[in-house]
């Protein structure tokens, strides 16, 4: 037998230079926070220092939305053709510094370098690239002639893709006509800065992209901000519904990109293999921070045995470490409070009476790690196979009937992503067309594009991203 | 000879019933009155409960038929024109204007009628990945629609309250207060339309009773207003919707085709293509 040495690959981080401290990006210009105070933003994956950002208090906010207002003078008057240009201009830019996007990316939040340099910043360009083309087109989008943009929109993201979250929002929002203040999450705020730079770079005019940074308090500042007209948040469901109540009988727009806990639907008719590799992707993608992730493998009770002993095979090989080494399949948690939560819920999984299979892996002593966990024998009453855990944590329950898995699927108030796996067409129609969820991913899972709406049923909220669909996120209904 | 006068009850689930509170009110028209259900909270439940049976029938029934019930209904209004604008009349109307409102209800309904078969082929399409897929958005209707309509007297207005959402294929409870002499006459014209039990339930009363817990209802999915409501109470049906993440709507468009936008739930599937 060959001993075969494992030689890591490792993306030297040289690329990108990391300030000592960042400003906000307001009206066009880097500017010190009025707060004057600063939150540390570090490496998940070494606990490292990376940098500071500022802590934004009301008077940052103030100045961001009177320049989104001041932008929006600027921007409405341009024609579509020159706003699709500006944003040709961004797509292209971002590609040209996308090693330098994905770099960064890895190191502030412990996503591996294969996917930020693999999905996450191709996509980030792709997006601008989709929604440029429909800057000049939106009187063919819709068959209504009474869609008008909002004006400012207040945007606030997660932590998971930070940069193709920030895509997702300001590629259709300038598109569409409006101009934007952005808050990136705390723990990810510095792809969002980077992108300032390419703001700049496209010579985009003053205030049209507003980027402010700080907790969940800034984030409020922005929702009950007065001149603010449209929200856009993408965040846990618990969040979401304090946003809807914050702008109860207030005339401001509203999306919601929320919580899930997909059912991943094997049938025993399904080519096992793929359908194998299909639940890893769907689970173990970017550590299960993935509001879609296929979180409730469904097995149809014939083939469990054969499917979970090939599952945890597959995951056995599963490398599990510093981001920055290419062949890296699983980072780090993107912090110790997630971190904290997973490692809290499955404990209660444990303790429900749930079956713990987790690979063998050395973990780094530093930083924030979580090893590749499957739940089998769970009731669907436990935790583990309800709550949103947002970590590599897949959950197995079993069904006899396409009508139970249907039944099974749909018995969560979360509706965002499913998948179904078989081999026969019409049972896979037959099923998606049962499934309560905004997206369903047939003999795949995880695939994602920029003209491919995304977005909720149920409380994993309202609207969509992408698409022809996502226009109208932006768009609102004037009679 | 004493004068026969009807009592108008609720419509819901297919029967016509009165309130289980053995409330009514007093609407006064020009030449008669009428004492109307006054709809409590056990009532808005029984009516949620038949809405989402309803959903599942109604729903599921082809566009084809959904589009022949829906003409159907406009037969059924145009055979009953001269009551309507007896009432209409009763209400302070001209006989031209009874005559227009009537003449708009029943363009609206062919309009609509001709949509059911055709929406999705306007609010959906295949979408042009850069990958080796299949994807196609459509839409599922969003589900159990509660519609309270407008303050005017007017059948054109009660109509464009709930054809949008029914014609995609959501259930309507439908909730009038000033207009629901109107709304409980027109409840005869849909049983005699084949709407499926359950598919439109029509109810009247005060909405203030029922407000709260309409709102906090988990089972419908969208509250849909389109009477003028103060801020403190619109206020109060957004802060409790929030807890489901229900959909609120205040006056939402009926203009065309942008009025179904609300009740549709884009849904996106995918799939390799290969050998």
């Amino acid at each position: 037998m060959i001993d075969w040495q494992y030689s890591e690959s490792i993306e030297s981080p040289d690329i990108v230079s990391i300030k000592k401290k960042y400003t906000n990006y307001i009206g066009g210009k880097f500017v010190e926070p009025k707060s004057k105070k600063y939150i540390n933003t570090i490496s998940p994956s070494t606990e490292e220092l990376l940098s500071k950002v500022p802590l934004s208090n009301e008077k940052d906010i103030n100045s961001a939305v009177k320049s989104a207002k001041e932008g929006l003078e600027v921007w409405s008057k341009l024609t579509p053709n020159q706003r699709s240009r500006y944003l040709f201009k961004i797509a292209r830019l971002i590609q040209e510094r996308s090693r330098e996007f994905a770099v960064l990316e890895s190191l502030d939040g412990g996503k591996p370098i294969k996917e930020s340099r693999d999905f996450d910043l191709p996509q980030v360009a792709a997006n601008f690239f989709y929604f440029a083309g429909w800057a000049d087109k939106l009187d063919l989008s819709w068959a209504t002639k009474s869609l008008k943009p909002y004006g400012v929109v207040g945007q606030i993201i997660p932590w998971n893709f930070p940069l193709l979250m920030l895509a997702w929002k300001i590629a259709p929002a300038l598109a569409t006509g409006n101009t934007v203040v952005l808050k990136p999450a705390e723990t990810t705020p510095l792809t969002a800065l980077l992108f300032a730079e390419i703001c700049e770079q496209a010579g985009l005019p003053p205030g049209v992209v507003n980027i402010v940074t700080g907790d969940g308090s800034t984030g409020s500042l922005i929702v009950n901000h007065k001149d603010i007209n449209k929200i856009a948040f993408t965040g846990s469901t618990q969040v979401g519904k304090l946003i809807q109540k914050s702008l109860a009988g207030r005339d401001v727009g509203l999306t919601l990109e929320l919580g899930g806990k997909a059912a991943n639907i094997v049938y025993e008719d399904a080519a096992i293999d793929q359908a194998v590799e299909g639940v890893v992707n769907g689970i173990f993608f970017n550590q299960g921070h993935v509001c879609c992730a296929g979180s409730r493998l469904l097995l149809q009770e014939s083939i469990h045995d054969e499917f979970v002993k090939k599952l945890e095979k597959r995951m056995q090989s599963l490398r599990v470490g510093n981001p920055l080494d290419k062949n890296t399949d699983i980072g780090a948690i993107n912090s110790k409070e997630q971190l904290d939560k997973i490692t809290g819920l499955v404990n209660e999984g444990v303790e429900d009476g749930g079956e713990l299979f987790q690979t063998e892996c050395e973990l780094p002593g530093n930083g924030f790690w979580f090893r590749p966990t499957l739940f089998t024998n769970v009731q669907p009453s436990y935790s583990i196979a309800r709550e949103e855990i947002f970590g590599p944590v897949l959950t197995t329950l079993t069904f006899r009937t396409p009508e139970e898995a249907v039944e099974i699927a749909n018995n969560t108030e979360y509706g965002l992503s499913a998948g179904v796996w078989t081999e026969k067409g019409s049972k896979i129609l037959w099923t998606a067309d049962r499934l309560e969820a905004g997206v369903v991913w047939a003999n795949t899972f995880n695939k994602f594009d920029p003209s491919s709406p995304f977005g909720g049923y149920k409380e994993s909220g309202f609207g969509r991203e992408g698409g022809r669909h996502g226009l109208l996120s932006y768009l609102k209904a004037s009679s | 000879m004493i004068d026969i006068k009807k009592t108008y009850k609720n419509y819901v689930d297919g029967k016509y019933v009165r309130s289980e509170s053995g409330k009514t009110y007093t609407k006064e028209l020009k030449n008669e009155f009428y004492e109307l259900p006054l709809t409590s909270k056990k009532d808005i439940r029984d009516a949620v409960t038949s809405s989402k049976n309803g959903y599942k029938k109604w729903s599921s029934t082809t566009p084809y038929l959904r589009m022949q019930i829906l003409y159907r209904l406009s037969e059924m209004i145009e055979g009953n024109k001269e009551s309507y604008i007896e009432l209409l009349m009763d209400h302070g109307f001209t006989k031209q204007k009874a005559n227009k409102d009537i003449d708009e209800s029943i363009k609206n309904i062919v309009w609509f009628a001709g949509l059911a078969d055709k929406w999705e082929q306007l609010a959906g399409n295949l979408n042009p990945v850069s990958e080796e897929y299949f994807n196609i958005s459509h839409q599922n209707p969003i589900g159990v629609v509660f519609s309270l309509s407008s303050s005017n007297v007017s059948l054109n207005e009660l109509l464009m309250s709930i054809l949008p959402s029914l014609t995609v294929g959501c259930s309507v409870i439908s909730y009038s207060e000033e207009n629901s002499v109107l709304a409980l006459k027109f409840a005869e014209d849909i049983n005699n339309s084949d709407f499926p039990s359950g598919s439109l339930n029509i109810l009247s009363g005060k909405f203030e009773n029922i407000l709260d817990d309409v709102s906090k209802h988990v089972e419908i999915n969208l509250v849909a207003l389109h009477k003028e409501l103060d801020n403190e109470g619109l206020k109060t049906i957004e802060q409790n919707a929030s807890e489901s993440v229900k959909r609120v709507f205040s006056q939402p468009s009926t203009e065309g085709f942008s009025s179904i936008l609300p009740y549709l739930e884009t849904k996106t599937v995918w799939h390799p293509k290969g050998t």
